[in-house]
């Protein structure tokens, strides 16, 4: 069998796994988790809001290293290049898309429980720039016309990485409108309850899953938009050579 | 919970069925996006694979 078609076929199966896990995910947020003491049912939010945050400040990591690669091998080796420069965009989209629902989700509990739909908090504040960052790149990348397009958005990416731990650590440096942190904390009562963990944990594998699946995928179709470019490529230069005979 | 409570006029169960179904909406929305795109986008006529060329495999 062919290498693409094995690669199709492990992307359906891990495609319907991840329906399957973030099905039992969801089904285990609203119905099954107990309700919170002090907020009631709106608590729920969590279980989409937290592992979508998570997410969102790994996969620029993703997109940091990608640039960095391509920045490496763009006079050394242009075809590994190219694969880094497809990763490193597939991750600046996935990246975009799980902060906007971190932000967005965010709102619709803050207006809730604190009455208002934003803050100037330095959590909040920080995400939104890095969401900012994010789409600059995209839009660097979708607009600018030189020939320096993959360099400049590359540099870019490494100005978005600094802000990722700046937006981790925005609710331990500070006191913040944010609640603290409920994972990798001293403070015992912050925690998340047991009871709770079991809802949690399906939502974050369910999440991750789905984040990787959506990055390959994208990533693919890139490959398959930079062969159709080298393609048309050489036909312009088979085209220009003909001409000149 | 009761799933009827999620249906209820509450501004709680509003933005907690947004939330959801939000959630759903822009992550579904984004990965058809990315198969119509993909479908869209003709193969390479030099290889069949778009992974092979980087790692010098084309079949």
């Amino acid at each position: 069998m062919q290498r693409s078609r094995i690669l199709g076929l492990v992307g359906i199966v891990w495609f319907l796994l991840t329906v399957g896990v973030l099905a039992q995910a969801t089904r285990m947020g609203l119905l099954l988790a107990p309700t919170d003491a002090l907020q009631g049912n709106v608590f729920r939010i969590i279980y989409y809001h937290v592992p979508h945050s998570m997410l969102s400040l790994l996969f620029p990591y993703v997109n940091l290293f990608a640039s960095l690669f391509y920045l490496y091998w763009r006079q050394r080796d242009p075809l590994k290049a190219l694969n880094a420069d497809a990763w490193a965009i597939s991750s600046a989209e996935v990246t975009v898309v799980y902060a906007t629902i971190c932000l967005w989700t965010g709102m619709l509990w803050g207006r809730v429980t604190w009455g208002i739909w934003w803050t100037w908090d330095k959590r909040l504040t920080s995400m939104l720039l890095l969401w900012l960052l994010y789409v600059s790149y995209l839009m660097l990348r979708k607009l600018s016309a030189t020939g320096q397009t993959q360099t400049l958005a590359a540099v870019l990416s490494i100005f978005a990485g600094i802000d990722v731990p700046i937006v981790y650590m925005s609710i331990r440096w500070w006191r913040t409108q944010h609640p603290a942190p409920i994972f990798l904390s001293g403070d015992p009562d912050a925690k998340m309850d047991p009871s709770m963990l079991p809802a949690f944990l399906w939502n974050l594998a369910g999440w991750t899953m789905w984040g990787i699946f959506i990055l390959v995928f994208r990533y693919v179709l890139e490959r398959r938009r930079q062969a159709r470019d080298e393609d048309a490529a050489l036909l312009a230069i088979e085209a220009s050579l003909e001409m000149a005979k | 919970m009761k799933l009827s409570w999620l249906f209820g006029s509450s501004m709680e169960a509003h933005h907690l069925l947004w939330t959801y179904l939000s959630v759903w909406l822009i992550q579904g929305g984004y990965c058809a996006w990315t198969a119509w795109q993909w479908l869209h986008t003709p193969k390479s006529a030099g290889t069949d694979d778009p992974l092979a060329s980087a790692n010098g495999e084309d079949s």
